[in-house]
């Protein structure tokens, strides 16, 4: 069906008059699993199917997207999109161009080792119930408390009038645990092993048995009961000690958005905004110390933004984003390398679903390793405070001024773990802050996955990856709140 | 697809679920067909249009809850989905809060609610507005360098069926413009931003949106930067609207209150906010963008007094069927979300319909009113840092002003603000009497007497 499908649509697009097309067909399982207070909360699976037919006409774009599969409606809905790009081509100042082709024929698939959809439900319930009941073992304090798994896999079929034929299958899952303490109207939060229901990465089950969720719940319901009593990060200006939890939060926000080429260029400037990181600085701006090397890498194994290709049949790679503290490279479509005279996309075109247009998305985004070991960083600090597991994030519409909250510190004091701090924020600019790194880890180094980064208009979510350890900044403005 | 064929597919999807065993079983079919036109650097860059549909099954069997959401409205493909979500509800441990799926209560369409011109627009309609903002925007000024933004228009619709009785429908049409615009002098550039939500097409005057957001980006270049610090502050109807809809999300979900994590279970019948303050959650005034007569499980929506002249109480939470049932006799009061809104975790009761009352002032009259104050456009990135405190941190953007003797006396770099609300909303000088749709939220400006601004950016 995909395929008579696809050659339906691209056959009429090209009837139509357009110069380019390609069409995405696709199905998405999401399994969705939640446990909270020692009952079922969320035992849910969304399945979503359709296609997306995006075309150049008149040198504009048009898409359209339908869940009707049928070869009439694809018909149609390549129909649409022309139209689409004739009203778009009636406000355009240039052609759209596009660098050259590197689709080809191909299939890719996320290798797992145990199929997270072939595991029956009642085994992860049966783990998840199990953390979740040791964490509120913990303390009559602690009010709610939740476990977490989820599945996901999409298989999509892209087909191109440049002769691209990809087929994909990506499989991902995870999970976490969060135990909650109230006292008195106070509420502090404890998650594992990253907040937003954990940790995610593409692997089988496998990966979820690897984060032993049961063997960390008793240190999550009693790290919550203890921040309680803890007391507050004071307002400071010292060494911040971030550990990988948090770091990827702070690279999602600092750099993969800002290297994000589309809005360089201005063309999200209605919604998320523009980057400071412009086209004039390539190149030339000192974006870090020359500890920070930044690249953004759909190949990584175990990635959350790992795959074969691209929306647009760009086959994945590496690209260099910080070299040495440099600003080197953006994350780009065809369309925006072109922009830049630039030979090949870095392969970053992404769609949330079959029926959503490609944008360009992070893939994995990773600091790579320094030479430190964590515990050597932490023994290297005089003064200081260690922040672990992000609770609250906000970045201006340039990504230059961050804010971020995260659910616990430790107090660094001649370079041991101290006492626990509760309420713990730090602050900065951007380049500064990247500026001030002086140590970033290697034994640590792990992906993250965050799996709702939010884009667009209309607002697309995707699934990223973030790999990188520990990392330590110095003279950083912690402790914002009163 | 009509409202009653979308109800068709739900009534039948019923009863093959307790054709298969289910004990209870709900079913919401939807229908989204929307379409949106972007522009950005002064062209169309984006142009979209899309059908997206499905069905969202509950199925109940001995208090084991199944449930599944499918992009599909095919009749075959429903019977399968259903075996599915029957499939988890034989696995699952029993749920001992679930009481019940709704009772049919009665409910009635609301008028105005669907406009056939909106649902029908084309590509060449949105085209011809965008070419509009563009010429209105760059007309202004030389300095104006490029215009970004995006004007959308289509149609929403649901209906939903439980064994129990419930068949009820909605069917909204929605029509947004949104314009932000980048001035240039000197190397120093100015943002400006409006935007207009209806459900009417013809009520969206885009020709001012531009001539808004052009003005702001004009008189906001070179921008001088002053120190953090607390500042009398008139908010604009879109920068209150982000107050107030934070506080919907973070305070009045049942889910939230009754897991102790709500700032209103800690100020129930306290003078919370000021006086001036009264927010309420109404789906039927004609302020509320989403006119939706019922909830995602098809119970009548209630209107509900979230604040009221400050106050907040018990009878301000939203909820569900489910979150109802963990408490002696309370009832849903019509907030489980309706299917046509999609969330990454589990669903919980929140408000969508939130007015906040208007007072008597104009925007002007708030800032003659200022000595040395701050003005605010809008705001960016706002996050909760502490839900149950209604801490709130974000930044400025599209237009921050100093405000000097009653005047905006010059544009300022874009500043971070990190307060609780229960402070910055506890005095209220002045509210406005034009209140603006923000999505969920209907606002009219307000003057605060302080708000705690943290940080500074650098442009």
């Amino acid at each position: 069906m995909s395929l008579e499908l696809g050659k339906a649509v691209l056959e009429t697009a090209q009837k139509k008059g357009a110069s380019y097309a390609d069409v995405r067909i696709g199905e998405v399982f999401d399994e969705h699993v939640t446990v909270k207070k020692g009952l079922p909360d969320d035992i849910s699976l969304r399945e979503t199917n359709g296609f997306g037919v995006r075309v150049i006409v008149e040198g504009a774009w048009g898409f359209a997207g339908s869940v009707f599969l049928t070869k009439g409606e694809a018909v149609q809905t390549a129909q649409a999109a022309i139209g689409i790009a004739k009203a778009s081509s009636r406000i355009k100042k240039k052609h759209v161009t596009l660098a050259p082709s590197e689709s080809r024929k191909g299939k890719y698939s996320t290798k797992t080792k145990k199929d997270p959809f072939k595991v029956p439900l009642d085994e992860k319930i049966d783990v998840l119930l199990h953390a979740e009941r040791t964490i509120a073992g913990q303390s009559d304090l602690i009010k709610s408390s939740s476990a977490f798994f989820r599945a996901f896999r999409e298989n999509k079929f892209f087909m191109s009038t440049e002769g691209a034929e990809i087929s994909q299958q990506i499989t991902w899952c995870g999970g976490g645990l969060e135990g909650v303490a109230v006292r008195n109207g106070e509420v502090q939060r404890r998650s594992f092993p990253a907040s937003f229901r954990g940790n995610f990465s593409t692997s089988g089950f496998e990966f979820f048995e690897s984060l032993a969720l049961s063997d960390y719940a008793k240190r999550v319901g009693q790290e919550a009961v203890q921040l309680l009593d803890a007391e507050k990060c004071a307002p400071a200006e010292t060494d911040l000690i971030l550990t990988g939890d948090q770091l990827a939060l702070q690279i999602h926000e600092s750099c993969g958005h800002p290297t994000e080429l589309d809005r360089a260029l201005g063309m999200e400037a209605d919604y998320a905004g523009t980057s400071f990181l412009v086209p004039d600085k390539l190149g030339k701006l000192k974006y870090g110390s020359k500890n920070v090397n930044i690249v953004a890498d759909a190949t990584v194994p175990g990635g959350l933004g790992t795959f074969g290709f691209d929306d647009e049949g760009t086959p994945a790679k590496r690209t260099d984003l910080i070299k040495n503290g440099l600003f080197v490279g953006y994350q780009t479509s065809r369309e925006t390398a072109a922009e830049l005279r630039q030979k090949r996309s870095s392969g970053g075109m992404r769609a949330q679903s079959p029926m959503a247009l490609p944008l360009i998305r992070m893939t994995n985004i990773n600091l790579l390793p320094g030479n430190w070991k964590s515990d050597e960083i932490v023994e290297d600090t005089k003064n200081g405070v260690l922040m672990m597991v992000n609770k609250s994030w906000s970045i201006d519409d340039r990504r230059l001024n961050f804010q971020f909250g995260t659910e616990i510190a430790w107090e660094i004091k001649n370079g041991s773990r101290e006492r626990i701090l509760k309420n713990p924020t730090y602050t900065g600019i951007t380049p500064v802050f990247w500026g001030s790194c002086d140590a970033v880890s290697k034994d640590d180094w792990r992906m993250w996955g965050t799996p709702n980064c939010g884009k667009g208009v209309p607002g697309q979510t995707i699934y990223v990856g973030h790999g990188c350890g520990t990392a330590r900044f110095r003279k950083t403005r912690v402790g914002v709140l009163r | 697809m009509s409202t009653k064929q979308l109800l068709e597919i739900s009534e039948k999807a019923v009863k093959v679920a307790l054709k298969k065993g289910a004990g209870q079983a709900q079913v919401a079919s939807f229908l989204l067909d929307t379409a949106l036109t972007r522009f950005a650097n002064s062209q169309i860059h984006q142009n979209v249009a899309s059908k997206t549909g499905g069905v969202a099954i509950r199925v109940i069997t001995k208090k084991k809850i199944g449930a599944l959401r499918a992009n599909t409205l095919d009749e075959g493909k429903i019977g399968d989905a259903v075996e599915k979500a029957l499939s988890i509800a034989r696995v699952v441990p029993p749920n001992k809060d679930f009481r019940s799926l709704p009772s049919p209560q009665k409910w009635t369409p609301i008028k105005g609610a669907f406009d056939s011109e909106t649902a029908a627009c084309t590509a060449e309609f949105r085209a011809d507005r965008v070419k509009d903002i563009v010429q209105k925007a760059h007309s202004k000024s030389r300095h104006v360098k490029s215009v970004a933004g995006s004007f959308s228009t289509g149609s929403s619709s649901f209906a939903i069926s439980n064994s129990l009785g419930v068949s009820a429908y909605a069917q909204i049409s929605l029509a947004s413009v949104n314009v932000t615009v980048i001035s240039e002098v000197t190397g120093s550039q100015g943002f400006g931003s409006d935007e207009q939500h209806s459900r009417f097409v013809k009520e969206l005057d885009h020709i001012h949106v531009a001539d808004e957001a052009a003005e702001k980006s004009i008189r906001s270049v070179k921008p001088i930067k002053i120190q953090p610090g607390e500042y009398e502050t008139v908010l604009s109807p879109r920068a209150s609207g982000t107050f107030v809809s934070f506080l919907g999300y973070m305070g009045f979900s049942a889910t939230t209150y009754q897991d102790g994590q709500s700032f209103v279970k800690y100020h129930l019948g306290e003078q919370a906010f000021d006086e001036k303050l009264t927010v309420k959650d109404d789906s039927r005034d004609h302020l509320t963008l989403y006119t939706v007569p019922v909830d995602g499980e098809g119970v009548p929506k209630k209107p509900l007094q979230l604040i009221d002249q400050g106050v907040v109480s018990e009878e301000s939470i939203c909820y569900d069927s489910f979150t109802a049932g963990k408490e002696k006799g309370r009832k849903s009061t019509g907030h489980s979300p309706p299917p046509i809104v999609m969330f990454f975790g589990p669903m919980r009761p929140f408000p969508i319909n939130m007015i906040a009352s208007s007072g008597d002032a104009s925007t002007e009259e708030m800032i003659k009113d200022t000595k040395r104050g701050i003005f605010v456009t809008r705001f960016h990135y706002t996050n909760p840092v502490d839900p149950t405190k209604a801490i709130l941190t974000g930044l400025t953007r599209d237009g921050t002003f100093l405000v000097e003797n009653g005047e905006l006396s010059q544009p300022v770099m874009n500043l971070r603000y990190t307060d609780s609300m229960l402070t910055a909303l506890k005095n209220i000088d002045m509210i406005g009497k034009e209140p603006r749709r923000t999505g969920d939220t209907t606002t009219p400006a307000m003057k605060l007497r302080r708000l705690r601004f943290t940080g500074i950016t650098e442009y």
